[in-house]
């Protein structure tokens, strides 16, 4: 399960990425973010496990 | 005399071809609708009228000197304002490209002047084609011609693609589709449009959302017309890294009319399930004309098609973040503001949930091409809505309420994911009038089946003839 994300974490986050975004931005995205992060964090539901990404993308 | 602008392009070849028109008339006529309905429907944003003129008048002297003719000689095109045209602005619907001006043509662009086709303009689209709702806050939002008295959504990001096809415009429009931007703006408008398999036409030159999510093709108002110009696009491109060897079949010949014995998996859970009850009982119906047709249709799931949401926003909003980077440090401003929060998300996603995302697409991958063992297409509705009004943000489906934009964009992406080819093509319309759309999708590389049951559905069935009613 994901965890409330506050405003440090985006700074940290957004910083991390190279983007200096003020905290009224990241405050006006955060539930956003944690909208994206929770959606995200289905993805640890999948039998992935042994499946190998699809980084190659290339159908032939 | 034919309505030159809603003739189908096979028409318009065929009566180029004889003389019985002339490429500037063709030309000439589109131009006049353009110039009488465009002020309101808002489809381009570039227009190049006297490119096209001259083009059409060199079309002209070719015919006249029995010069050897293109597959498509003479049939004006629209281009998606993504599309590189030499020595004319390509915006991206943007205003940081607003003045951007290639110096060489998108590698389907060149393809398709080479076989005659002569552009027109370029069309409006979606900011950086990041949204599937056709909206655009710098070239206005293009208007839904299918209802006169309130402005609906056109469907995006492929907006202008859409529109002016379904408006009589131009013939043909190309777009391109990263979770849905050529069907979803097919179903709104009433169009068919195909998304190819992932590699099947080259991406050389067309402004990227997601490389490996996006894939170009063309919308029409046929699937035989998708069928003819996707063939003189489709094919190797060294330019495009992505970009298939095999060879490119006749997807003409392909379009047999007959479906006896085809194997059709009607893709219930999950897809029809979410349909509005019109839309729902449209593709059901076009499920039993296939039956009649002599096609086997049974039911179909794909079992993990609910994250099929996390793990394309893993990969987009990653791949499209990576492309706006630069801009978004330094031209924020300059974006819709919705465009670049969406951009900014991507900054939260993390390798590993990239890596998990790319996990995710091979899973799906490896369960439609399970459904397509057994099916030789499966269907399902490529909307689960008609067209919201422009300022509608929330919706109902058959499961629950849904922000538009997430309900648009639901039933395309799973597509864009997993690479698998899917044709748009319009199955009825609703009470107030609206089309609705449905799409079959078909094994890698083998758009011609997928091409040949659209086609054979329009063969038993008139929604594909009908018309807006445009002052």
């Amino acid at each position: 399960m994901s965890q409330p994300i506050d405003l440090d974490t985006l700074r940290r986050s957004a910083r991390l990425a190279g983007f200096d975004w003020s905290d009224a931005d990241l405050e006006a995205i955060r539930p956003m973010v944690a909208a994206s992060l929770r959606l995200l964090a289905g993805l640890e539901s999948l039998p992935l496990t042994d499946v190998e990404p699809a980084t190659q993308y290339r159908m032939l | 005399m034919t309505d030159l602008t809603f003739a189908s392009v096979s028409d318009l070849v065929r009566m180029i071809k004889t003389k019985e028109v002339s490429p500037v008339e063709v030309v000439r006529a589109h131009l006049e609708r353009i110039t009488a309905l465009d002020g309101s429907l808002k489809t381009f944003i570039t227009l190049t009228e006297d490119a096209a003129l001259a083009a059409a008048r060199e079309a002209e002297a070719a015919v006249a000197a029995g010069r050897p003719l293109g597959a498509l000689h003479g049939v004006p095109l629209g281009l998606k304002d993504l599309y590189d045209t030499a020595g004319v602005r390509t915006t991206g619907g943007s205003k940081i490209l607003a003045e951007r001006v290639p110096s060489v043509d998108a590698t389907v662009v060149r393809r398709l002047r080479e076989a005659g086709m002569i552009v027109l303009g370029k069309l409006n689209m979606v900011e950086f084609a990041y949204g599937p709702e056709g909206l655009n806050a710098h070239y206005g939002h293009a208007r839904n011609p299918w209802d006169a008295r309130v402005h609906r959504m056109t469907g995006g990001s492929s907006s202008g693609s859409g529109a002016s096809v379904a408006a009589g415009l131009v013939p043909v429009a190309l777009g391109s589709d990263t979770g849905g931007s050529i069907r979803i703006p097919c179903s709104l408008c009433g169009l068919a449009g195909i998304k190819p398999t992932y590699g099947r036409v080259s991406r050389a030159g067309v402004l990227p959302l997601s490389w490996s999510m996006d894939h170009v093709g063309p919308m029409t108002r046929s699937v035989a017309d998708s069928a003819l110009v996707l063939g003189a696009m489709a094919g190797y491109d060294a330019a495009d890294p992505t970009s298939s060897v095999l060879p490119v079949p006749d997807y003409l010949a392909a379009l047999t009319g007959d479906v006896r014995g085809l194997r059709v998996g009607l893709l219930r859970s999950f897809f029809l399930e979410s349909a509005a009850p019109e839309v729902r009982a449209a593709v059901e119906a076009a499920a039993r004309t296939l039956e009649k047709a002599g096609a086997v249709v049974d039911e179909v799931a794909l079992p993990s098609i609910r994250q099929v949401a996390a793990g394309a926003l893993a990969v987009v909003a990653t791949e499209a973040l990576t492309y706006h980077a630069t801009w978004l440090r330094t031209r924020r401003a300059d974006y819709d503001p919705e465009v670049s929060t969406r951009l900014m998300l991507g900054a939260f996603v993390t390798g590993v949930h990239y890596v998990r995302g790319q996990q995710a697409r091979a899973l799906i991958r490896q369960e439609v091409d399970h459904a397509l063992a057994r099916h030789d297409v499966l269907l399902a509705p490529a909307t689960p809505i008609p067209a919201p009004g422009v300022d509608e943000r929330q919706t109902t489906l058959g499961d629950g309420p849904s922000d538009v934009r997430s309900a648009l964009i639901r039933l395309t992406r799973p597509f864009n994911f997993s690479g698998h080819p899917a044709c748009s093509v319009p199955c009825g319309f609703t009470a107030g009038g609206l089309p609705i759309g449905m799409q079959f999708v078909g094994r890698p590389f083998d758009e011609a089946t997928v091409l040949c049951a659209g086609d054979a559905y329009q063969r038993t069935t008139d929604w594909h003839t009908r018309r807006p009613v445009l002052a």
